[in-house]
């Protein structure tokens, strides 16, 4: 692995500052995936007789708002766009904050769900109480359900050892079923024959951020179909507390230090079965407000829609592709709300159907995982095997050992 | 009548454990694969994506060829294929062998949707036809036992074959050489290494084989039970797989025990008219069921010890 320094020749680089400089190497692997699962992809299209640049034209449509031929309203792409992002966003820190404790947290669309759930019931159920009580209540709901769904997978962790891939699978599809009893023929079901639930109350719906007026003009519309609302805010909060609870608190280091080796967490006083309960509660709660605020923001019921939601399967590809980093979820979380805001424009306009997202986030997966880019370089010598190969702290290099196996001694070495 | 002495009423009836077995048999064949792959050391989470890449071909083929043998092959190809991508991605670059498993299934569930976009052009694939189907068989003279005939012996070629292919793995796995380095490689690579077995071949072969075996239950559930494809159409049958497997114990006649137990349930749920549960509740209990045996209820459980650690040769 040892690149020669001697052979590597001394440019004279440009001086960058140290924090610009580790931004670029840090953003290599990820950005370098999403362009290899693009090509990848556009040679899928054309192998099956398709246009690939009519398709992407349709996904940059759809999620930027940009290169529109068919007269779409730029700025309604990109608020749909961020609505699909809000959720991405909790649902990626509920993924990958276990990462940094050495979990594998699959049960985010589990945790997702129970989320949803718990806020439908306490909406409807409360729906009469004013917004300054039920609002709360209704997230706090949200974020217990889902915490408590996360730790019923922590504890069989930190007692028995029960592998928590399996655990939180299991529970996704408990959370599922669950969710379709509860509203068909079940207790949340809005009348015989239909597969939806009651409406929320109206305290317990977050605002737009645009005010809900058909009669102000914005960008060419009535302000009231951008549906962008106020979860975008609580969702920015929370990678924040994301960030400081991981950096600037003892937690936050315990974790880190768990994921990093269990044995020396434990030499260095940290209880490991604690840390993991307490992991798997707090991503729980995260994917449980993504949830919550899933119906309190948008769609103030549980609709048969939520039977194929992928929100918390597209959070792993979310906290792979952010590194597990606030700032690089929260990026990573605009790519996939793009991409879904896109999917549907692509195959309106380009007739391209819209799964083609789902094999573009395989893709990406794939490449994460495999650091097929890695392993390209290392084959072209030529290209110079520049610092951001493989700089001895690459945060994906980190997040994939730390995932790889809890139990640190015998871990593989990736090099 | 309550709930209970509805379902007893029901357990005694010879065509209910016909479609039990039929069933258990559909999450059988991925099971099998499972077991293969993990004992060799390679986790395997994406029997779902082989088994619905599976489904897709098969049905592809039969429209095709109007042959249900050779679509069955084709079937069985198309999974193979999926596994060699989670072979090479996992053991030739050593990814998160779970990252991996997860990106196979995200993107089988995309690329049969995209291609059933691409060839029909609209969302319905087409059926085929009845004389295309995989065909059932009954077993003369035997099929005329009281019960037991209805149940075991008139039933679909593909059930006897998965019953065979049982049998099969675990003599294979515990009775032969190849058995015995496959889980050598399993739980010590390093060891097995050393003692001369080529570590990667065993694991490849494992995977591919896993993928071979899902593709079948694919084609099983494309067309044999059903005669079309449906986007999805797998609906978590590759995850009860998994959660057979873990319920078993890694070994196949246990995961048969646990597909019997989930096979019962989705057997239930099939005859939820006559019962008066909510069958969403009954679908629930295979994976509330696996949670208790992983919360070591009923022992412990444990996976083969090198179970998704990348080989790496020459490695301590």
């Amino acid at each position: 692995m040892a690149a020669s320094p001697a052979t590597v020749p001394e440019r004279p680089r440009p001086r960058l500052p140290a924090t610009a400089r580790r931004v670029a190497s840090g953003m290599a692997v990820p950005v370098g995936s999403v362009v290899l699962a693009f090509v990848i992809g556009a040679l899928i299209v054309l192998a099956t007789g398709g246009d690939p640049l009519a398709a992407y034209q349709g996904l940059l449509c759809g999620g930027l708002g940009a290169f529109c031929t068919q007269g779409e309203n730029p700025a309604l792409q990109v608020s749909s766009t961020i609505v699909f992002t809000i959720p991405l966003i909790m649902a990626g820190m509920a993924v990958a904050l276990p990462f940094r404790a050495g979990l594998f947290n699959i049960g985010a669309e589990g945790q997702f769900l129970a989320g949803a759930i718990a806020c439908t019931t306490i909406g409807i159920h409360l729906g009469t109480l004013p917004a300054p009580i039920l609002l709360p209540l209704v997230l706090l709901g949200g974020m217990a359900a889902g915490a408590l769904w996360a730790g019923i997978a922590g504890v069989l962790k930190a007692t028995v050892g029960a592998h928590e891939v399996v655990t939180t699978i299991m529970l996704n599809y408990v959370a599922q079923w669950l969710l379709r009893y509860l509203i068909i023929g079940g207790p949340l079901q809005l009348a015989s024959g239909t597969s939806k639930s009651s409406p929320i109350g109206a305290g317990a719906r977050l605002a737009t951020l645009l005010p809900n007026d058909n009669n102000l003009v914005i960008f060419g519309l009535p302000s009231s179909v951008y549906r962008v609302h106020s979860g975008l805010l609580i969702a920015l909060l929370a990678a924040a507390v994301f960030a400081f609870l991981l950096w600037r608190t003892t937690l936050g280091y315990e974790i880190r230090a768990v994921g990093q080796s269990q044995k020396a967490a434990r030499y260095a006083g940290v209880s490991v079965r604690r840390t993991i309960i307490v992991t798997m509660l707090i991503a729980g709660a995260f994917s449980g407000l993504a949830g919550a605020i899933q119906i309190a923001g948008i769609d103030h019921n549980l609709t048969d829609k939520y039977f194929s939601d992928t929100t918390g399967f597209d959070a792993i590809a979310v906290a792979l592709l952010g590194l597990g980093s606030a700032v690089g979820i929260v990026l990573a979380s605009i790519l996939f709300g793009a991409l879904h805001s896109g999917s549907g424009v692509m195959q309106a306009d380009a007739g391209i159907s819209s799964s083609l997202v789902l094999v573009l986030q395989a893709l990406i997966l794939f490449s994460i995982a495999a650091n097929f880019l890695g392993a390209i370089r290392l084959r072209l010598p030529g290209l110079g095997r520049a610092p951001a190969a493989r700089p001895p702290d690459s945060p994906a290099a980190a997040l994939m050992t730390e995932a790889a196996a809890p139990p640190p001694e015998g871990s593989p070495s990736a090099t | 009548m309550s709930v209970v002495s509805e379902i007893l009423h029901l357990l005694v009836t010879a065509s209910l454990w016909n479609q039990v077995l039929a069933a258990a048999v559909l999450l059988l064949l991925p099971a099998l694969g499972g077991v293969i792959s993990e004992r060799s050391g390679v986790v395997n989470i994406a029997m779902e994506g082989m088994m619905l890449t599976g489904a897709f071909f098969a049905v592809v083929a039969d429209l095709g060829l109007h042959n249900p043998w050779l679509a069955t092959l084709v079937a069985m190809a198309a999974g193979g294929l999926m596994a060699l991508i989670h072979a090479v991605v996992s053991i030739r670059f050593r990814a998160d062998q779970i990252v991996s498993g997860i990106a196979i299934n995200i993107f089988a569930a995309g690329l049969t949707v995209f291609l059933v976009n691409r060839i029909y052009g609209i969302q319905d694939v087409g059926h085929a036809s009845y004389s295309e189907l995989l065909p059932s068989l009954n077993i003369p003279v035997l099929e005329q036992i009281p019960f037991i005939g209805h149940v075991f012996f008139q039933q679909n070629v593909i059930v006897y074959v998965a019953l065979v292919l049982l049998v099969l793995v675990h003599v294979v796995l515990f009775r032969t050489r190849l058995g015995l380095r496959i889980r050598a490689v399993g739980e010590h690579p390093q060891a097995a290494d050393t003692a001369g077995i080529n570590v990667y071949a065993i694991r490849y072969g494992a995977v591919i084989t896993s993928g071979l075996l899902s593709g079948l239950a694919g084609a099983f559930l494309a067309i044999g039970v059903s005669n079309t494809f449906v986007p999805n159409m797998t609906d978590g049958r590759g995850y009860i797989a998994l959660a057979a497997m873990i319920f078993g114990k890694w070994t196949p006649f246990g995961a048969f025990v646990a597909c019997l137990i989930f096979g019962l349930g989705e057997a239930i749920y099939a005859n939820n008219s006559i019962i008066h549960v909510s069958p969403y509740l009954l679908s629930m209990l295979p994976y509330l069921l696996t949670l208790i045996v992983l919360a070591g209820v009923v022992g412990r459980s444990n996976p083969p010890a090198a179970d998704g650690i990348p080989y790496v040769a020459g490695s301590e």
